[in-house]
């Protein structure tokens, strides 16, 4: 009976360190759901890009797949969380810089097209379907089928050292 | 005795998880302000976005139903096969978020791609300028500039700037320039019209008339004053009608491209064409003009654009045609080298070029060398204002057949641009140019460049 009890109260106790325990858990999976995913036509042979490669993508100095599909750039227009990822993160410029920038390139002739800005995810993913050669930064939340989503530096969003958020 | 044991620990730990939700409660006191407020500011930009994307929508909903019979009819089954196909696919889908089904098989709203805007798209660029000079005796009326006068207004260039796609790889890319003469009067030019073919990163063609790549300038920056920091080009780099020393526009094929080197970013660039450079004497008031008659030439240059520094530009280049100036009897071979070192990001820019030009007599071992540069250094303070310095150098032989007019110009500029805005840059600036057997001058320039 002595045992019975000592169990149940440590059982009880367990139980209370385990529920305060999972509070942070519970973070950690929220933190992960904000993880930003670089979404790719699923006929694109491409999985894995480096972060590097990214960035050349996005700044229009790389503009062409594997086998000469011609890249297509999809941006969100200013204010969604997915322009705010690519500027402060893969391109490190303000707004006002991304315009001037893609201002210059398509002057000089070094780019055909500036990326082309939708106003919602959905659209993004509609667009990346479409296009054989579309590319888009997308909220995991937001992820739906019928686009593939690339490795990047050998990492998908969700996982430990994902660094697009 | 063990019920009291029992209540005993949970007495014990009851401290414990009060201390614990004490402390979150004060945190969350503490940031429920910032949070409330953080809240209501997502919530806004959220309903901001809701209602973006309604109205986006409804216009998409409506294109849709004035375009379905249509597209009905001409949607291949081939094109349904690899819908299907694509609706397929599903990579990687997160929890909470389900497949869409109906996303998925939506067809493209075109049978064109997404980014194919058919139609011309234009983009304007201009400036007004202000220059005020001391500069005696006088010399040439450049850009609406009067000869002789201490200070006046021009308008410069006005630049339209055409893009039109004729499918993802291939596009046509016009600049048409009005510029001022004296007396405002405006001619008309066509800058440059290319057609251009991009087959891969490692082959990009051009064809019909392009800026050459004597210098990184004349490839970058072109005519539109609102690209350039400083008010107005180097000398050495300036447009040949405008007075510039190289061959700046010629009629022909290019291409460019990659070369594949790993993280060193090492491009080609190739040109071949004919050139037809008409430069006016610069140091005359009513300056006649030296035309070249240059013959086909040829180009090509390297530069490195290497990942671990993104914004570093390395190269040269090395560019040869011969020349019959009009009205002379001579054949001049001309050979111009061009190093350049430039490094830009949004804050920060450097660029510098050094020249070579080299124009031998056919017939004689007579030849004539002119050294020049650049250099242009400016980092921008806040989001508005960006400072600059510029030393510009050119020292042709007084003898030269075709730069007698230069001489040796050197000398500093300072000045200020000021971003108001996306499209309009207000800037000012101060020259000092040193001559040989002639006496120093100083220049002032405003200007307000803008796109649109």
């Amino acid at each position: 009976m002595t045992n019975v009890y000592c169990k149940r109260a440590a059982f009880s106790i367990a139980m209370l360190v385990v529920m305060v325990c999972c509070v942070p858990a519970q973070d950690t999976k929220s933190f992960k759901d904000s993880d930003i995913a670089v979404i790719v036509n699923p006929s694109n042979p491409v999985d894995s890009i480096s972060s590097t490669e990214l960035r050349k993508i996005f700044s229009g100095q790389k503009q062409s797949w594997a086998g000469g599909m011609p890249v297509e750039l999809f941006v969100r227009a200013p204010g969604a969380r997915e322009r705010d990822v690519l500027l402060n993160q893969v391109l490190r410029m303000s707004e006002s810089e991304y315009k001037a920038f893609w201002v210059k390139k398509l002057y000089s002739g070094e780019s055909q097209r500036e990326p082309l800005a939708l106003f919602s995810n959905g659209m993004q993913l509609e667009a990346v379907r479409a296009e054989k050669g579309g590319i888009a930064l997308l909220s995991l939340q937001d992820l739906h089928q019928g686009v593939k989503v690339l490795k990047i530096n050998g990492r998908l969003p969700g996982t430990p050292g994902y660094n697009l958020q | 005795m063990h019920r009291k044991i029992f209540w005993l620990s949970i007495f014990a730990l009851l401290p414990v998880l009060i201390s614990a939700q004490t402390t979150s409660s004060r945190d969350e006191a503490a940031s429920s302000l910032s949070v409330q407020e953080k809240e209501i500011a997502e919530q806004r930009q959220t309903i901001r976005q809701l209602v973006t994307e309604m109205k986006e929508l409804k216009g998409r909903l409506a294109a849709l139903e004035a375009k379905q019979p249509a597209s009905t009819q001409t949607a291949s089954s081939e094109e349904a096969a690899k819908l299907s196909e694509t609706a397929a696919t599903t990579t990687l889908s997160s929890p909470g978020s389900p497949a869409s089904p109906t996303m998925a098989q939506t067809q493209p709203l075109e049978n064109a791609p997404f980014h194919l805007a058919r139609g011309i798209q234009f983009q304007g660029f201009g400036a007004l300028t202000y220059r005020a000079s001391d500069v005696k005796p006088a010399e040439a009326p450049l850009l609406g500039l009067k000869a002789g006068s201490s200070g006046n207004f021009s308008i410069g260039d006005v630049d339209l700037f055409l893009t039109s796609h004729i499918n993802p790889k291939m596009m046509v890319l016009a600049e048409i320039v009005f510029s001022e003469g004296d007396s405002q009067q405006f001619e008309t030019d066509v800058e440059r019209m290319l057609l251009k073919y991009d087959a891969n990163d490692y082959l990009k063609m051009s064809f019909g008339r392009y800026h050459t790549a004597t210098s990184y300038y004349n490839s970058v920056f072109h005519h539109g004053n609102w690209l350039q920091t400083a008010v107005d080009r180097p000398l050495i780099v300036e447009f040949a009608d405008h007075g510039g020393l190289l061959p700046s526009q010629a009629v022909g094929a290019s291409a460019t491209g990659a070369i594949p080197s790993g993280s060193l970013g090492l491009n080609y660039n190739l040109e071949y064409g004919t050139g037809d450079t008409v430069r006016p004497l610069i140091n005359q008031p009513n300056p006649p003009e030296i035309d070249e008659k240059n013959g086909n030439h040829v180009s090509a240059g390297l530069f490195l654009k290497p990942d671990w520094l993104p914004g570093l530009d390395v190269g040269g280049n090395l560019y040869h045609d011969r020349l019959n100036p009009e009205g002379t009897p001579l054949h001049i071979s001309q050979t111009i080298g061009s190093l350049h070192a430039v490094y830009t990001t949004p804050r920060f820019e450097f660029l510098s070029e050094g020249f070579f030009l080299r124009h031998t007599l056919q017939g004689t071992s007579q030849t004539f060398n002119t050294p020049a540069f650049y250099a242009l250094i400016s980092h921008k303070l806040g989001t508005q204002w960006r400072p600059y310095f510029r030393y510009q150098y050119v020292n042709a032989s007084s003898s030269s057949p075709l730069y007698s007019d230069v001489s040796l110009r050197h000398g500093p500029s300072a000045g200020i641009r000021y971003d108001f805005n996306d499209y309009l840059a207000l800037k000012t600036q101060y020259d000092r140019t040193y001559r040989r057997n002639l006496p120093s001058f100083n220049e002032v320039l405003a200007q307000m460049a803008f796109r649109f």
